[in-house]
């Protein structure tokens, strides 16, 4: 499935009379495929750069070239590779390079760190850059801050078209947001399993299993990705198969995963038998606002209210509902180097929740840039907390 | 991980553990304890971490002729790595703690630092309150708070070596003063100077300048002692009235002691017993507990390796 999407994006890339959109991965996405662009995800990129630790290669190339080493890794890793000519699309799909953009489509609802990316290649390529910027940390959305973001979407539509070349068929959004929407939902459901004791899915697990609804949302294929996916974990929870054997501590991950290491954490916890059976990273991409009947506001309102764009209180109450759904002994907060945008425990939030009963600890690490990871003090703060809880 | 491991000497019933060994595999020291099923510790002893790892956590544990060991008596070399696999004497149990913990393999059990500072503090010092252990080693520094029957909360210093012995290490290096030297030189201190930097490297810098204006390597060393002090006490807040000390580092470096006392009003310190050794006390301890908790007898059921 993820070899057909790239595929074909490699094809559009290629076929003149087809035009290739890139994408925030919690940015508007329908509206690009409504449109018909292929649409490319550079921050999948950034984890694919992650998780094979080409990255490590790719991040002082950047620095060398005035990037900071203390801002998003997934902007320097992509960054990097591409001033390397180098891309693990190669080895996993056969793509030569990042499929060329048409323009570059990025919202401020998660950080401004992608302003920046995505400026970098508007630059290089001379492509043009359009930005949604919905108002940010949020308590609550309200209807001014919908109008606010719809108004932009007008706006971005009326550019893409004149791109695109062709005009924005309303029933297309509308179908757009409907598989959008059926395809979150189903996420939603699979997340959900692992409420189940044992969980039949752990965080690590979630990390892989999310491409499609990032890359592939609004499409039938993640749709029917979803659908079989949950069957199969609702059959693990029949046979109550463990994604963790023995599972005797239930943890839930706040923050970014740490891309070139998943399998090391993975194994830590598992020898501890403490299950990561939640996290705020795998439930950014469910959008239970999304609506058909009013595609523009529905996405303005999903993509507005989205965890990371919120305020503390807001997160602090989210993560304690969720401590009690899923049954939660305590929180692991990755305190990620490059994005403080995704880390949540620099303003005294683990205390804070702490004090109501949910125990939690901080690990030092990084998205990408593996030289702010330690094996060792995080193994030894991960054993050391799970003895404690 | 290793060549050799330890090799349990019985497959079938063994009999009762008599003696619990705890092993704690740091940055610079590898650690020994031995206690008896009573809780007495029997033993201390220590070398320094050097690699290849496995032989010398061996090597470590088999001690020196006539020495108590749990190993049986032909794999005692002295001078030397121990080779091939070693045996455990029947009635021995060992449990490892440290960052090299996990390439210590055929062991009976293993924890964190965390918890064995926590057991060897509370072993030997029975505390009845709740209390928090500041633990400085060779290349981090742990503030943990206690209750008398458990691990409260725990910070360990992030990323770099400020606030621990290898600080210190740079630092006396840079002052080409001797380790042992600096308590006494910090004593002779006339001026409270602050370090102000975040970093080994910039602490170093800002020694070598303060150096190169004329101030009192004295003054320079107390400087460097009060910011340990300072490193730690950034890792978290301390909410009991009673602190205890562990780690080697205040084993060789006590003058932090009234140091860390002199930030709060009215706080009890300790420095704990054997501070060196709390680790490697609390492993033991920790088999010991397992033990009898259990009621069986984990080195029945190794698998040998
Ligand atoms: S949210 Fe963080 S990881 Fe994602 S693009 Fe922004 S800075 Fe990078």
């Amino acid at each position: 499935m993820m070899r057909d999407y790239f595929a074909d994006l490699g094809a559009a890339s290629r076929d003149p009379a087809r035009k290739v959109a890139w994408c925030t991965s919690v940015g508007p996405a329908e509206i690009l495929r409504a449109l018909g662009f292929a649409v490319y995800f550079p921050e999948n990129h950034g984890a694919l750069l992650g998780a094979t630790r080409m990255s490590s290669e790719t991040i002082p190339v950047a620095n060398a070239h005035g990037y900071s080493p203390e801002i998003c890794s997934y902007l320097t890793s992509d960054v990097g590779a591409c001033l390397k000519g180098v891309t693990p699309l190669t080895k996993a799909y056969g793509l030569e390079e990042a499929p060329r953009p048409d323009v570059l489509v990025y919202c401020t609802n998660q950080c401004k760190d992608v302003m920046h990316w995505f400026g970098w290649y508007a630059r290089r390529w001379s492509v043009p850059l359009l930005g949604i910027h919905p108002p940010t940390h949020v308590a609550e959305v309200r209807p001014e801050h919908v109008a606010d973001v719809v108004a932009q979407y007008r706006h971005l539509i009326v550019q893409l078209e004149a791109i695109s070349g062709r005009k924005l068929d309303p029933a297309e959004l509308e179908r757009a947001v409907a598989r959008s929407r059926e395809a979150t939902d189903l996420w939603e459901e699979v997340l959900n399993t692992g409420t189940a004791r044992p969980s039949p899915l752990s965080f690590f697990d979630g990390a892989i299993y999310m491409g499609p609804i990032v890359v592939l949302r609004g499409t039938e294929i993640a749709v029917d990705y979803y659908r079989a996916l949950l069957a199969e974990m609702q059959d693990r929870v029949a046979a109550a198969t463990a994604a963790v054997p023995g599972e005797r501590k239930r943890i839930y991950w706040e923050g970014m995963p740490v891309w070139g290491r998943l399998r090391h954490l993975s194994e830590v916890f598992q020898r501890n038998r403490a299950a990561v059976v939640a996290s705020t990273y795998c439930n950014s991409w469910i959008f239970s606002d999304f609506d058909p009947r009013q595609p523009l506001p529905s996405m303005a309102r999903a993509y507005t209210r989205i965890f990371i764009n919120r305020d503390d209180a807001c997160k602090e109450a989210y993560l304690l509902r969720l401590a009690g759904q899923f049954g939660i002994d305590g929180i692991v907060y990755h305190a990620a180097r490059t994005c403080p945008n995704n880390t949540n425990s620099h303003y005294g939030m683990p205390e804070r929740l702490r004090a109501q009963g949910l125990p939690g600890v901080v690990i030092d690490g990084d998205l990408n840039d593996l030289r702010c990871f330690s094996d060792e003090q995080s193994t030894t703060v991960i054993e050391a907390f799970v003895e404690t809880l | 991980m290793i060549a050799a491991a330890l090799d349990p000497p019985v497959a079938a019933a063994g009999p009762a553990v008599t003696t619990f060994w705890g092993v704690d595999c740091g940055s610079s020291e590898i650690k020994v304890a031995a206690v008896d099923r009573g809780g007495r510790v029997l033993l201390l002893r220590k070398q320094r971490t050097l690699f290849p790892l496995a032989g010398h956590v061996h090597r470590a544990l088999a001690g020196g002729t006539g020495e108590l060991s749990p190993l049986v008596d032909d794999e005692r070399v002295p001078g030397a790595p121990v080779g091939g696999v070693p045996r455990l004497l029947p009635g021995q149990q060992i449990h490892a703690t440290g960052y090299g913990r996990s390439h210590i393999e055929g062991i009976h059990g293993q924890l964190t630092e965390i918890k064995a500072h926590f057991l060897g503090v509370q072993h030997q010092l029975q505390l009845d309150r709740d209390y928090t252990i500041i633990d400085i080693g060779g290349q981090d520094a742990k503030v943990i708070r206690a209750t008398p029957g458990r691990v409260d909360q725990f910070a360990i210093n992030r990323k770099c070596a400020a606030g621990t012995g290898a600080y210190i290490e740079e630092l006396a290096h840079r002052l080409e003063v001797p380790m042992q030297s600096l308590p006494g030189l910090a004593a002779g201190h006339d001026r409270e100077l602050t370090l102000n930097s975040y970093c080994t490297v910039f602490s170093g810098q800002e020694v070598i300048k303060l150096l190169m204006h004329g101030e009192r390597v004295e003054n320079l060393i107390y400087a460097l002692y009060r910011s340990v002090v300072k490193r730690v006490l950034e890792m978290t807040a301390i909410s009991t009235d009673t602190l205890v000390f562990s780690g080697g580092v205040m084993n060789y470096h006590p003058i932090l002691v009234p140091l860390f006392a002199e930030r709060f009003g009215d706080i009890k310190t300790i420095l704990a017993p054997n501070a060196q050794y709390c680790g490697a006390i609390g492993a033991a301890i920790h088999g010991l507990k397992e033990d009898e908790e259990n009621g069986i007898h984990h080195h029945q059921q190794l698998r040998p390796v």
